[in-house]
């Protein structure tokens, strides 16, 4: 199948790379920023569409991957053109745009699969293959860091206007909701707070889920560390058992070399083991099941609830009272 | 300088009694302890002279006591002490309610003894490092705190700590008093709110006391943090638990794991399949060294009873978070 990526960013460039690994044909991407679609169209051979509209003429799979608040207008428009979508987390900015996109997607016929990545990391799969088969007991506290740097950005930094990206609580944090609630299953209630900077940027949250079953869990996230330095951890405790890791443990491979300042990609990603790239097995995944038509491992509805749980600790900070779901 | 024990009942008792013994200046006088079959355990264990009643070993004319009872049985103690005339250091938290904290330290007043609350991590060169990287302004604004002190449930060490009427609480009681009192000294300010999930999800049927616990902390100064109290690491963890604390500045951040220095022991025999063994200074040699120069130099001790007093406040105010399910301001 052909497959346009829409977008020339850091992700856009990442699932370009991913795309590779598919046995898809990745045919071009369509930007605002004409420069940086060439550059990335040079380095993988593909065409640079004029626009959305063309892009989606030339293909059976649109990849989205440009800043959230775009997402809902060019869901809809693909599904309208009878379009398979990937998009980009998060889904969307509010509850109501996201189930407006999925019924959207339902009613044109065409798979919307929501790239919440973490869950093919191969760490976190783990964990919690091991917690489902019982290994650690009944599910107790769990907790989940994923602190990185502020977005670097020379122009216009979307992602620090809450209006565009949800802020860090919203598009870094919804990683780990949707994790927890892999794992946790519905929530019952959120306490969050958050720390700002002085130009008003969310820097480092800390939320507290209860689950309806039981468990609860604490979700650190930050855009708080130096440029280049990114940490996530998990921590599962359960009645019989536990599961730790943590991205300060040393990797099967340690490079030491000197780092200039500015070498920092401008957005954080995670690094994974050294043979399977998450993001790789993600689009692999999500390609398999739209062209068998085998249901994806996770839902955009998944995606969907990621993000009622992250508005949630987004009302909670703002209110300063624990919030019912 | 006479030194005593009242009570074994907790179990660093244990440590303290070995660091006393080898102490330039210091006897240890011996021990009290109530229940008989026990003190004649530790008697013998130890080498330590015993004394059956808490009014015996204080008639032996001591400098100073350290209070080592469930946490419940502490006024009992401190108010005998300090009618003796000795000066106190108290295990935490140092007491399970206010209006016993504050008869303590009425009875300390009354008597014109010194009271020391015994946070040994003050103590710690690694969380002094972290305090002084903080006061420096190293670290910028600080954006927010990551707090850990987790263990197993100690219950297997003394059965007490599980038990409602003698320690009051469960994990958050436990544990809290720890990282709170970091907080307050990391700062120099006060934890004005609290909001806390506590529950026992641990151990549910086993014990009727909290083993799981979160809670978002607000201090004074508008730093947020978070506090995990849980006894969630299994009883065959390599280690009792652990003390971490993660303080993320606008200028950086400094992780700390107070006790990351240890060999990884793998031992057939040994009391867990896969065990740590800590390296390097122990803390807790380092705060009775400050009791013990605090009576000699009659000062105050570096760590007080209020110190011990607003920490309790913050267990306390958990409990009632958890309950209320709201945030309590203090």
């Amino acid at each position: 199948m052909r497959v346009g990526i829409v977008g020339s960013g850091v992700m856009a460039e990442v699932h370009a790379a991913g795309w590779r690994s598919t046995g898809a044909e990745l045919v071009g991407c369509t930007s605002a920023h004409l420069e940086q679609a060439a550059r990335l169209a040079e380095r993988f051979g593909f065409e640079v569409y004029p626009s959305y509209g063309e892009l989606l003429k030339a293909v059976d799979i649109v990849d989205i991957c440009v800043p959230t608040h775009l997402h809902k207008a060019m869901v809809l428009q693909a599904a309208g053109a009878g379009k398979h979508v990937i998009c980009e987390k998060p889904i969307a900015l509010s509850v109501r745009d996201g189930q407006e996109m999925i019924e959207a997607c339902e009613r044109a016929g065409v798979r919307f699969f929501v790239a919440m990545v973490v869950r093919f990391f191969p760490q976190y799969r783990l964990a919690r293959e091991l917690v489902t088969k019982g290994q650690i007991g009944k599910l107790g506290v769990m907790r989940l860091k994923r602190v990185s740097y502020p977005p670097q950005k020379s122009d216009d930094n979307w992602y620090f206007d809450e209006a565009r990206s949800g802020g860090m609580v919203v598009d870094l944090m919804i990683h780990d909701f949707d994790y927890a609630r892999w794992l946790g299953g519905e929530v019952e209630r959120v306490f969050a707070r958050l720390s700002r900077s002085a130009d008003g940027v969310g820097r480092y949250a800390q939320v507290i889920l209860r689950f309806k079953s039981g468990p609860m869990a604490l979700i650190e996230g930050g855009w708080a560390y130096p440029p280049g330095v990114f940490r996530t951890a998990l921590d599962l405790a359960g009645t019989d058992g536990l599961i730790e890791w943590s991205s300060d443990e040393h990797g099967p491979v340690r490079s030491f070399v000197l780092h200039r300042p500015g070498e920092a990609a401008s957005v954080g990603l995670p690094v994974a083991g050294l043979a399977e790239d998450p993001y790789a097995l993600e689009l692999q995944h999500a390609y398999r099941c739209i062209q068998t038509g085998a249901p994806f491992e996770v839902s955009a509805q998944d995606g969907l609830e990621a993000l009622r749980l992250a508005l949630a600790a987004r009302e909670s900070i703002a209110t300063g009272k624990p919030v019912s779901l | 300088m006479r030194i005593g024990i009242l009570s074994f009942a907790h179990l660093h008792a244990e440590g303290y009694q070995a660091h006393l013994k080898n102490m330039p200046g210091v006897e240890l006088v011996g021990f009290s302890h109530e229940n008989a079959e026990e003190a004649k355990h530790f008697a013998h264990e130890y080498g330590l002279k015993c004394f059956p009643r808490h009014q015996d070993l204080l008639a032996e004319g001591l400098d100073g006591v350290i209070v080592c009872s469930e946490n419940a049985r502490h006024l009992e103690l401190v108010e005998l002490a300090a009618q003796a005339g000795c000066h106190i250091l108290c295990e935490k938290p140092i007491e399970t309610d206010l209006a016993d904290a504050l008869a303590m330290q009425a009875a300390c007043e009354a008597n014109g003894v010194r009271f020391m609350t015994a946070f040994p991590m003050r103590f710690a060169p690694s969380v002094q490092a972290v305090r002084r990287a903080i006061q420096e302004g190293r670290l910028g604004r600080v954006l927010g705190v990551n707090g850990v002190n987790h263990s197993e449930i100690p219950r297997a060490h003394r059965a007490w700590f599980a038990e409602r009427e003698l320690a009051g609480g469960g994990a958050a009681m436990d544990h809290i008093v720890h990282l709170a009192d970091l907080l307050r000294w990391y700062f120099d300010a006060e934890i004005t709110g609290v909001y806390a999930e506590l529950d026992n999800l641990f151990y549910p049927g086993e014990v009727d006391v909290d083993t799981a616990g979160l809670l978002l902390v607000s201090l004074s100064n508008g730093v947020q943090a978070s506090i995990d109290c849980s006894w969630s690491r299994p009883t065959w963890y390599p280690r009792w638990g652990h003390l971490k604390m993660e303080v993320v500045g606008e200028g950086g951040a400094v992780v700390l794991d107070a006790f990351a220095q240890h060999l990884t022991l793998y031992a057939r025999h040994g009391p867990r399949p896969v065990s740590w063994v800590g390296f390097g200074s122990d803390p807790n040699r380092a705060m009775l060294e400050e009791f013990i120069a605090s009576i000699r130099e009659r000062r105050q001790p570096s760590v007080t009873w209020n110190d011990g007093f607003q920490a309790l406040r913050v267990a306390l105010a958990a409990y009632e978070s958890s309950k209320s399910r709201s945030v309590v301001a203090l």
